[in-house]
């Protein structure tokens, strides 16, 4: 799956929390298998939507990428670059051109610092500019997500959800990235900011050429926003598709269960939308069910899906599937 | 700022009312009185009779009461008080000759080296020791402290003091058993004018045994503050910046942790130096908490009253100070 054009590529990336027992003597009695050996890359310029149920581990693959997690095992590339064998000062140098941007607008600005300082510490630790540049950049950010500048010595407490999210957003784009993780960036807002937010992030990538990484479970944001969708679950990729590709012609009984609860903006075909009600939960991921994780909610699975780990492999150019039956699934499920 | 100050200090005002009223109403509400014995001896009826009119102690509690807080002069009796708002705090009955401002001149600045170096000590271990637990999270380095801080809380003082003089006094021989080697007169009224061997070598154990346990308290503070404060997002952010990991602590995790732990030093304080008398006591110095419970079992009604509003008054300012440097650690608190 190497191509030419891809900014980020992600090959086999495992990301394990251990699990320990024992006061004085800690051994490791299993782990949390968050992210399980998952490959996809991220061309130059687009926006991958990454979906999945909470507790999937999207967030923690976009913190692996980031290297915000060290992760278990896997490589990742960015522009070329392995990630995961770098020295921390190379890393922190790559650090200008990814950034992220966090689900919780309240949690992810530290309470004791001006949004001035939160925004333009960036360009201080990395030593760009002087001090009147620093703040004419910092003044320049907050036009951008259409915060007045005037707020500069404000603390984060003082703005509403939807402004601490800009806040965050001018912090990301401090150091002029080409790579952004949105972890949820909406979730935590109202609806009506949601939008604004979202055609900020649009607006910013066309402006500065940016490559997102959008993170989300709102299926509607996601399809809006994004050029192609992986779908996640437990720890692994199940299909992976430009949008249209993903809504029209889904194959994996996961993704088409998923796409079955987005509502239709249309009463009379809202009214005929089948819905698929997966039965059971989520399996834990500190023991991921055998074979295909899905088998034991899957509405087709046969005997193999409990032995046999599906690859993920492209069914037709572009769309991956990690699944036996597809077909069968687009028969029996649509 | 400066109004919501003002206001805290007028707030003082009933409060110290309502502490020295309770107090007074309590002690004589005990019974005995300051003229019982003399030495070991008791004293005829008539001799406590006039000492008691003496000291007024005659008079109806109420009467009392006005005269030890207003004065004799404002109330249009004959007598000497000024009166504690005028700076009086009357005479001792048991030490005869020697006003409670006398006792509290010499015992008071005794009483507070030891609380200062108390709370210096548990800060100077706490803090440190809590971050160094913290940053190994889950590794022998925390356990031990973790441990070491479980130990030291649950050891009290007069428990710890008679070891420690057992040790370090009688075995090894290190310190003096007992004492305390700063004399008046002190600087500003209550710093040690030389800080010599012989200062250090008698405050050592007091002040070990002092402040162990709020060492270990704040230890395990800062410890559980720092911890939460690093799972937060905004560290990961400041992470995802490029900060190095020392920045991430220093400038982000550690300021917003200690939040908490600044929180409880001003009650810390209080404590150490209204505590001292056990200390005191076991270590046989001259401070004010030792004059304090001796003072209770002689009735001496006027000192016991002015130390607990001493007491009281220090408690205040502590909490006030606390709360001012609060709003100076996080901006989400303005007092107006």
């Amino acid at each position: 799956m190497a191509e030419n054009n891809s900014l980020v590529r992600v090959e086999k990336l495992v990301k394990h929390f251990p699990i320990t027992q024992g006061v004085i003597i800690q051994r490791q009695v299993g782990a949390v298998k968050a992210v399980d050996g998952i490959s996809f890359d991220i061309k130059h310029g687009e926006t991958l939507g990454l979906v999945g149920e909470s507790g999937c581990g999207k967030s923690t693959t976009g913190r692996t990428i980031l290297q915000l997690h060290e992760p278990t095992a896997g490589k990742v590339y960015y522009d070329g670059e392995d990630l995961t064998t770098m020295g921390e000062s190379d890393l922190r140098r790559l650090r200008r051109e990814m950034q992220i941007i966090f689900q919780d607008p309240y949690a992810s600005l530290n309470p004791r610092m001006t949004i001035g300082d939160i925004i333009g510490e960036p360009l201080d630790i990395h030593k760009i500019g002087t001090a009147k540049e620093r703040l004419e950049r910092v003044q320049e950010l907050l036009n951008l997500v259409r915060l007045n500048p005037f707020f500069i010595k404000r603390y984060p407490h003082e703005f509403s959800g939807g402004q601490r999210q800009r806040i965050g957003v001018a912090r990301a784009l401090a150091l002029n990235p080409n790579f952004i993780v949105c972890d949820e960036p909406i979730s935590a807002l109202d609806v009506s900011v949601q939008a604004q937010v979202v055609n900020l992030l649009e607006e910013l990538q066309e402006k500065f050429d940016l490559t997102y990484l959008f993170i989300a479970h709102d299926l509607s944001m996601v399809r809006h926003i994004s050029d192609r969708i992986a779908v996640m679950y437990l720890g692994k990729l199940v299909e992976l598709a430009d949008k249209d590709e993903l809504f029209y012609n889904k194959m994996h009984p996961y993704a088409i269960a998923l796409l079955s609860a987005v509502p239709i903006p249309d009463p009379v075909k809202e009214r005929q939308r089948k819905r698929i009600i997966l039965e059971g939960d989520v399996p834990s991921p500190a023991k991921p069910p055998s074979g295909c994780r899905f088998h034991t909610r899957c509405p087709i699975a046969q005997d193999i899906c409990k032995v046999e780990d599906p690859p993920f492999e492209e069914k037709t150019p572009g769309h991956w599937v990690a699944c036996h039956f597809t077909k069968k699934a687009q028969e029996e499920m649509l | 700022m400066a109004r919501y100050i003002f206001r805290r200090i007028l707030q003082f005002i009933p409060v110290l009312i309502a502490i020295s009223l309770f107090t007074f109403v309590l002690m004589q509400a005990i019974p005995g009185g300051p003229f019982d014995f003399a030495g070991d001896r008791s004293l005829p009826p008539t001799i406590v009779a006039n000492l008691e009119a003496k000291y007024h102690l005659d008079w109806p509690m109420w009467k009392q009461y006005l005269s030890y807080m207003i004065g004799d002069d404002i109330l249009g009796e004959e007598g000497g008080s000024r009166g504690v708002i005028r700076g009086d705090f009357g005479p001792s009955y048991h030490f005869r000759g020697q006003t409670v401002a006398d006792i509290i001149k010499i015992t008071l600045p005794v009483s507070a080296q030891l609380g200062f170096m108390s709370l210096l000590l548990a800060i100077i271990i706490g803090i440190p020791a809590g971050i160094i637990a913290a940053l190994n999270q889950n590794s022998w380095i925390d356990y031990t402290t973790t441990f070491g801080a479980v130990m030291f809380v649950s050891i009290p003082n007069m428990v710890l003091a008679p070891i420690l003089i057992w040790i370090f006094a009688l075995i090894l021989g290190w310190f003096p058993v007992a004492g305390w080697g700063a004399k008046p007169p002190y600087l500003l009224g209550f710093l040690p004018t030389a800080l010599n061997k012989e200062f250090f070598s008698h405050a050592i154990m007091p002040v070990f045994a002092l402040g162990t346990g709020s060492a270990a308290g704040i230890a395990r503070l800062t410890r559980a503050s720092l911890l939460q404060v690093i799972g937060e997002d905004y560290i990961r952010t400041a992470r995802a910046k490029g900060l190095r990991e020392r920045a991430v602590i220093v400038i982000h995790a550690l300021k917003n942790s200690l939040i908490p732990v600044v929180t409880i030093l001003g009650p810390a304080f209080a404590a150490l130096l209204t505590g001292t008398f056990i200390v005191e006591q076991i270590f046989g110095i001259n401070g004010m908490g030792k004059h304090f419970v001796t003072s209770v079992g002689n009735r001496d009604y006027q000192v016991i009253t002015s130390v607990t509003l001493l007491y009281a008054v220090v408690l205040v300012i502590a909490n006030l100070v606390v709360d001012i440097t609060y709003a100076w650690l996080d901006p989400r608190i303005r007092y107006d």
